[in-house]
């Protein structure tokens, strides 16, 4: 199967139904997509999959065969950051950080679609990312901050 | 494990028909409901068949709403009122990363009592397209496609293709509610969704009303339709009579007695917003 994964198109021999989240994780050594729950329940593996945030543990590797995946690795770099990183970093998001990638990955995508989210618009899209530490005002100014930032790019 | 995602669908026919595999499109109900140790022969993952994804107007006035199309994209898509409970309940399907994957014939097939698809789309009178290699096309409506919990009137090489909806006589309005134990992420304890159309009056002249989770298959109340035609919906009082069809069951979600008064009251709430007189509730 080929897959293309933060830009570069990736060889991997794998089960058809082995879940993209170990391909990404085991197979390709990108960590930084997390394991949650495995059961579609917490949003931690969120990662892009043509352009839409996905749950990577629900997602085969066949299904992913052909696509374009981006994970946190990808969106951006320590050096240059994406604009919700960036954010994320500012408003000292993360308690335990297990949920970040996911919650960045899914508040990336909701960037794209609705560049400027009202408060109600970002509990709802982001209902499907949990954060046991509770962290969600800070989840949601670090939205709402990285909005503002791409608006004046 | 074989995984086929065949690309046309004469070749997805003829997979299907040979032997016991599992139709696959999202995965969002498949992937979670799989039990380790029973696996099927073979999964057929329908979601790159040309023509299976994607909303589009028919020449007769139907709209064609294809077997694989995401409830996001169901969203996303330009569509009359009429289609405003459905899209509605596209957006209360799990989360969004849910929904980005998850089909709409995908959740007509898994016939969960509390699909949150199914009643939106029996208020629209819609039909399932059914295709297989050896007969050809046919067409069931939705309310007899789903038989009974988890199951449907598929035939074993058979797959879904499309969902059809009938243009609507006159203006209407739609609207759908949900009940769930919090706001978000929930399977719903019991959902409403009406289809309204006024007279020049403001008095009811078409009405269509759909409960789920409410009895082993979703279904439309005839007798409180029956009765609300020619009634001013401001002036609407639902009662026990109304109801009588519904057999909810208790469950870790609620009791039955719970379940009936919250229909009563989704139902109220559904058809006055169908009907526009309750701006309140638009969110």
């Amino acid at each position: 199967m080929k897959i293309t994964v933060n830009g570069d198109i990736r060889d991997v021999d794998v089960e058809a139904d082995m879940p993209l989240l170990w391909v990404l994780r085991d197979e390709l050594g990108l960590k930084g997509t997390k394991y949650g729950c495995g059961i579609a329940q917490c949003g931690a593996c969120t990662v892009h999959m043509d352009g839409l945030a996905v749950r990577s543990c629900q997602v085969t590797a066949a299904s992913a065969d052909g696509a374009e995946i981006v994970t946190i690795e990808g969106l951006g770099t320590p050096a240059a950051m994406h604009a919700v990183q960036e954010a994320w970093v500012e408003e000292q998001v993360a308690q335990c950080g297990y949920c970040q990638s996911g919650q960045i990955m899914q508040a990336a995508a909701m960037l794209d679609l609705n560049p400027e989210p009202s408060d109600s618009d970002i509990d709802a899209v982001m209902s499907g990312n949990l954060c046991r530490c509770g962290t969600y005002p800070r989840i949601r100014a670090a939205i709402k901050s990285a909005a503002t930032k791409l608006q004046e790019a | 494990m074989s995984y086929h995602n065949p690309t046309d669908l004469p070749s997805a026919l003829e997979l299907i028909a040979q032997g016991d595999g599992k139709v696959v499109a999202g995965g969002t109900d498949v992937y979670p409901s799989a039990q380790p140790g029973s696996a099927p022969d073979f999964y057929l993952d329908v979601t790159r068949i040309a023509g299976l994804s994607g909303i589009s107007e028919e020449a007769d006035g139907h709209i064609r709403i294809g077997a694989a199309t995401t409830w996001s994209a169901l969203v996303a898509a330009p569509l009359p009122p009429a289609f405003d409970a459905l899209k509605h309940a596209a957006l209360e399907v799990g989360s969004v990363q849910i929904q980005n994957a998850g089909t709409i014939a995908g959740n007509l097939c898994n016939a969960s009592p509390a699909a949150d698809g199914v009643p939106p789309l029996l208020i629209l009178d819609a039909q399932v397209e059914l295709a297989s290699a050896a007969r050809g096309y046919r067409l069931l409506p939705l309310a007899e496609f789903i038989k009974g919990v988890r199951l449907t009137g598929l035939a074993p090489d058979e797959l879904v293709t499309g969902i059809l909806v009938p243009p609507q006589p006159y203006p209407v309005g739609t609207a759908f509610e949900k009940l769930g134990s919090r706001r978000y992420l929930v399977i719903s304890i019991t959902m409403v969704a009406a289809l309204i159309g006024l007279d020049a009056r403001g008095h009811i002249a078409e009405a269509r009303v759909a409960v789920g989770a409410a009895s082993p298959v979703a279904q439309r109340l005839v007798g409180l339709e029956r009765r609300l035609l020619g009634t001013n919906p401001a002036k609407l009082v639902i009662g026990g009579g109304d109801l009588a069809r519904l057999s909810p069951i208790d469950d870790v979600r609620g009791p039955a007695d719970y379940r009936l008064e919250a229909v009563a009251e989704q139902c109220a709430r559904a058809i006055r917003r169908a009907a526009r007189i309750d701006r309140a509730a638009h969110e």
